[in-house]
């Protein structure tokens, strides 16, 4: 991986974590545009019947460490994790879809 | 702006399921041509970076008792192209469901409203960004096209609640979506000005990474 890749990851993780486990923590607990406009107009839920499937991060709080800043913090980051891993596990697939005869295990460089 | 559990008739989400996954299918058949190395790292942290920003809540002051959070779609279409954008902010919503925000059946609605349509929008805005002498036109077009997708995206999900026959009778269409619409608006200028700022600052540490697609993705063309 090439040193601009490196800081990337490491930059962009830094900047994930802190926004995700920190900032979010200080979010507005109102409604948001759609919850409000949904609220304004009645909108009901007619279609019953489907449930949400069982989750430890239920409102983006881990189950089980109550709705404080480590709860909220760590579902934040946690979610930010789960998501670089699945975009970057596709990405990686869909690469060696194409460079699999150029790419040796420790090849950093690509064509130009 | 998420659509939850249970206001989708089958009919609608099944249909927005389908019309979801085929675009979701063909960004992924088209990616399968090759993915450059230098964009792979940035489409997981701008994932998990958007993944993160929309627990952000902010309010907007012009209406209080309401908050508003990036959407984020169309700096990801700007930023990867129309196709890595889909495949990215799919990415982010599969999650998000996992935590219960948007209903499990509304996937394929939310990823039509927060993905294809905004990644759509910003993939056409792409190519003025690649021309520097017009940079003021690229930022200009990023503001007022993130707003569009979020207003935009805010009727849609309206048109996709009247189909669904979840919006009481003794409100009109047009009350509905100039409510929706209305709401969505500063939300959608927070979208466009922080687009265009982020769009920026990734072009201006990462133009590589941003830019890399164009000729392995000729190459491949002529190859194939």
């Amino acid at each position: 991986m090439t040193t601009a890749n490196r800081w990337t990851l490491l930059v962009g993780v830094a900047v994930s974590v802190l926004v995700g486990g920190g900032v979010s923590y200080l979010a507005s607990s109102d409604p948001d545009g759609l919850e409000a406009v949904q609220e304004q107009l009645g909108v009901t839920p007619a279609h019953s019947g489907i449930a949400p499937p069982p989750t430890p991060f239920e409102g983006y709080r881990v189950k089980g460490l109550g709705d404080g800043f480590g709860s909220n913090a760590a579902a934040g980051v946690a979610g930010s994790l789960l998501v670089l891993g699945l975009v970057l596990g596709i990405g990686y697939v869909l690469r060696r879809g194409r460079a699999r005869p150029a790419t040796d295990p420790g090849a950093t460089s690509h064509d130009p | 702006m998420h659509i939850p559990y249970n206001v989708l008739s089958p009919p609608v989400w099944a249909t927005a399921a389908a019309v979801s996954g085929a675009a979701l299918g063909a960004s992924l058949v088209w990616a399968r041509r090759g993915l450059d190395d230098r964009r792979i790292p940035l489409m997981g942290v701008m994932g998990a970076f958007i993944f993160a920003a929309q627990m952000v809540n902010f309010p907007i002051l012009v209406i209080p008792g309401i908050s508003g959070h990036l959407g984020g779609g169309f700096l990801l279409g700007v930023l990867l192209g129309t196709p890595l954008g889909i495949i990215v902010m799919a990415s982010v919503l599969v999650i998000q469901a996992c935590y219960g925000d948007g209903g499990v059946e509304a996937l394929g609605a939310n990823v039509f409203v927060m993905g294809i349509l905004p990644c759509l929008l910003g993939g056409l805005t792409r190519r003025l960004w690649r021309e520097p002498r017009v940079k003021w036109l690229a930022e200009g077009v990023s503001v007022v096209g993130g707003t569009a997708t979020i207003v935009a995206g805010a009727a849609i999900v309206v048109l996709l609640l009247w189909c669904s026959g979840t919006i009481p009778g003794n409100i009109s269409l047009d009350h509905a979506l100039a409510a929706a619409m209305g709401v969505h608006l500063p939300i959608g200028i927070v979208e466009g000005v922080a687009s265009a700022g982020i769009i920026r600052f990734i072009l201006r540490v990462r133009p590589d990474a941003v830019w890399a697609d164009s000729l392995p993705f000729r190459a491949g063309e002529a190859s194939a």
